[in-house]
């Protein structure tokens, strides 16, 4: 359904955030792209949905196709109105409009009964947000902003959602409840959902495919059954080592070299 | 007393087209964040071709306003097309300085088509002189008046509740992230100086029609600086509760004071006022994200 392949991001011209990367979403999937900061996963998605060119980034080499479509030649209205819908790292509401305004937004290029018909639907995942329905959306809470993000994209009808970082800042009941509400809209409602996180094991818990990102290059993908049982992942990522604890600093900078020889 | 108050509806009067110039000065500013220095030489262009259209096709009053709008949505499309959308990407700064070029290119441009004098704008609207307790107006004075209302309505119900409206300050807000909605943030920009081109070319016929079509019109987008800045250059309604207050404050300072303070009385007004709220009277304060 997404398929990137040898992927090569800039900004400026001069920075190098993306370094040859490919990355198939199949139709129905899960799959949840890891790494540390900086890695580049942002900028990947940003690429996806063509709106790298207010940051001045630019896909150098590569190609991104989504079913028949070439992701760099449509514009990102055009991508939206295709299925990929992108929850940004953050969330980025628009803080100075109430929840419902915003949710309204994400069904832009919808007509005004699939909106209506939409807001339902979204009411019912989150109820809290119709609580919140006439509230300033810069001052809800970190989790009723990230139920906020996810239903704006919700509204857009997305065949392919993509996740940055959901559960970035989050209690963990909250976490809990967005990952099964990521679970459901994958299971029930069949959509397709590209997830990028830190929170690695949470992650390859609900994923069908991971990916793991260093310094703009997947060094690593697979199931995500087998991603977790990697004993590299384990220590670097799901935070325990062979002896069950977490690695010191020094161990890291020894797996920095290894890290070379597995990409 | 009744001088107090015919000279706070003559500034009312005034006030009404430095408040409509700085609703679309605010509507440009809070959509797309370019300041427009160009926009008093956008209104008189705008007054110019709807005076042409107005003599030319000896058109009714009530047809010339429609037909305004259509030239103007239309002109204000073209200089964004020409003279804005290739700076994009560029520092505001630039293309804030484009805009000062174009302010100068469209004063020379208007002298060198219609000639460097003034002619009457004849239009019926004249129905005489209109008594209002000891108030007295000309017709065409409340017909500025009114027309300030409703622009001021429509731009309220525009951006509260229609589709566009609402993108547009969505994009005002996050321009990425409304580029994520599927909203075309290009064609936001071209509409925001459409709407612009339209509210301030009726506040220049309105102008043109109480004194005349004149090249020295653009003098009252001055104005409607100090207006913007007062009310909250990110708020078109404020921007025009801004033009009224000038507006007064220059015809009371003329009246009581003297000659020669109407054209500085509002900047002076700004100045005290910035000390102390320095977003305005009604501007939105950056709201912290949680
Ligand atoms: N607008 C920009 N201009 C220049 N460099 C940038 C820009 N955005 C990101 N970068 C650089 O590109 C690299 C990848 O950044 P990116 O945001 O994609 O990382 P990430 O994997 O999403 O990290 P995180 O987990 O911290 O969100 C980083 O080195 C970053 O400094
Ligand atoms: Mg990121």
């Amino acid at each position: 359904m997404l398929r990137l392949t040898n992927v090569q991001i800039m900004y400026d011209r001069s920075i190098e955030a993306v370094r040859d990367v490919s990355l198939n979403v199949e139709p129905g999937s899960i799959v949840a792209l890891l790494g540390s900061n900086g890695a580049g996963k942002s900028t990947l998605l940003k690429a996806i949905s063509n709106v790298l060119y207010p940051e001045e980034g630019e896909v150098i080499n590569g190609t991104l196709a989504f079913e028949d479509a070439d992701l760099k030649r449509i514009a990102a209205d055009e991508i939206v109105r295709r299925g990929i819908v992108h929850v940004p790292e953050g969330r980025r509401l628009f803080p100075l409009m109430s929840v419902e305004e915003n949710l309204s937004m994400g069904a832009f290029l919808k007509t005004q009964a699939q909106m209506k018909a939409d807001l339902e639907r979204v009411y019912t995942l989150f109820p809290r947000l119709k609580e919140r329905r006439n509230a300033v959306a810069g001052y809800l809470s970190g989790g009723e902003q990230q139920m906020a993000a996810i239903g704006r994209a919700l509204m857009a009808e997305p065949r392919l959602l993509m996740l940055d970082e959901p559960s970035l800042g989050l209690a963990p009941q909250i976490i809990d409840q967005i990952f099964e509400t990521i679970v459901a809209l994958n299971k029930e409602g069949r959509m397709s959902i590209l997830l990028v996180e830190q929170n690695a094991s949470l992650a390859l818990d609900v994923a069908d495919y991971g990916y793991i990102m260093e310094n703009g290059r997947v060094v690593l993908d697979g199931p995500a059954r087998d991603i977790a049982g990697n004993d590299d992942v384990k220590e670097f990522y799901l935070g325990f080592g062979e002896s069950g604890s977490r690695k010191n600093y020094r161990e890291v900078k020894h797996y920095k070299r290894r890290k070379r020889w597995l990409s | 007393m009744d001088l107090f108050l015919n000279l706070v509806a003559s500034g009312l009067v005034i006030g009404s087209i430095y408040g409509i110039i700085a609703i679309a000065f605010a509507i440009i500013f809070k959509t797309t964040g370019v300041l427009n220095f160009a926009q008093g030489e956008v209104m008189m262009l705008v007054a110019y071709t709807s005076w042409s259209l107005a003599t030319s096709l000896a058109l009714p009053f009530w047809l010339l306003v429609p037909v305004t709008i259509l030239a103007a949505a239309l002109i204000g499309v073209v200089i964004e097309f020409v003279f804005i959308r290739p700076m994009s990407g560029q520092p505001v700064f630039s293309i804030v300085m484009v805009t000062i070029g174009l302010a100068i290119t469209l004063r020379s441009l208007i002298i060198m088509i219609w000639g460097p004098d003034a002619a009457p704008f004849d239009a019926s609207v004249e129905g005489g002189l209109i008594e209002i307790g000891p108030v007295v107006l000309f017709s065409e004075q409340l017909f500025a008046l009114l027309l300030f209302c409703a622009v001021s309505a429509a731009v309220y119900l525009f951006f509260r509740f229609t589709r566009i409206g609402i993108a547009m300050r969505a994009t005002a807000m996050d321009e990425t992230s409304a580029l994520l909605m599927g909203v075309d943030v290009r064609r936001i920009s071209s509409l925001a100086w459409a709407i612009a081109a339209v509210v301030s070319g009726l506040a220049g016929v309105a102008f043109a029609v109480m004194f005349a079509r004149a090249p020295d019109m653009w003098f009252q987008g001055l104005q409607s600086f100090p207006a913007a800045i007062l009310g909250g250059l990110d708020s078109p309604l404020g921007s025009g509760a801004g033009g009224l207050i000038i507006g007064v404050i220059a015809a009371l300072s003329e009246g009581y004071i003297g000659h020669g303070l109407k054209e500085i009385s509002g900047f002076i007004v700004i100045i005290i006022v910035l000390m102390i709220r320095p977003y305005g009277l009604f501007g939105e304060k950056e709201l912290e994200r949680v």
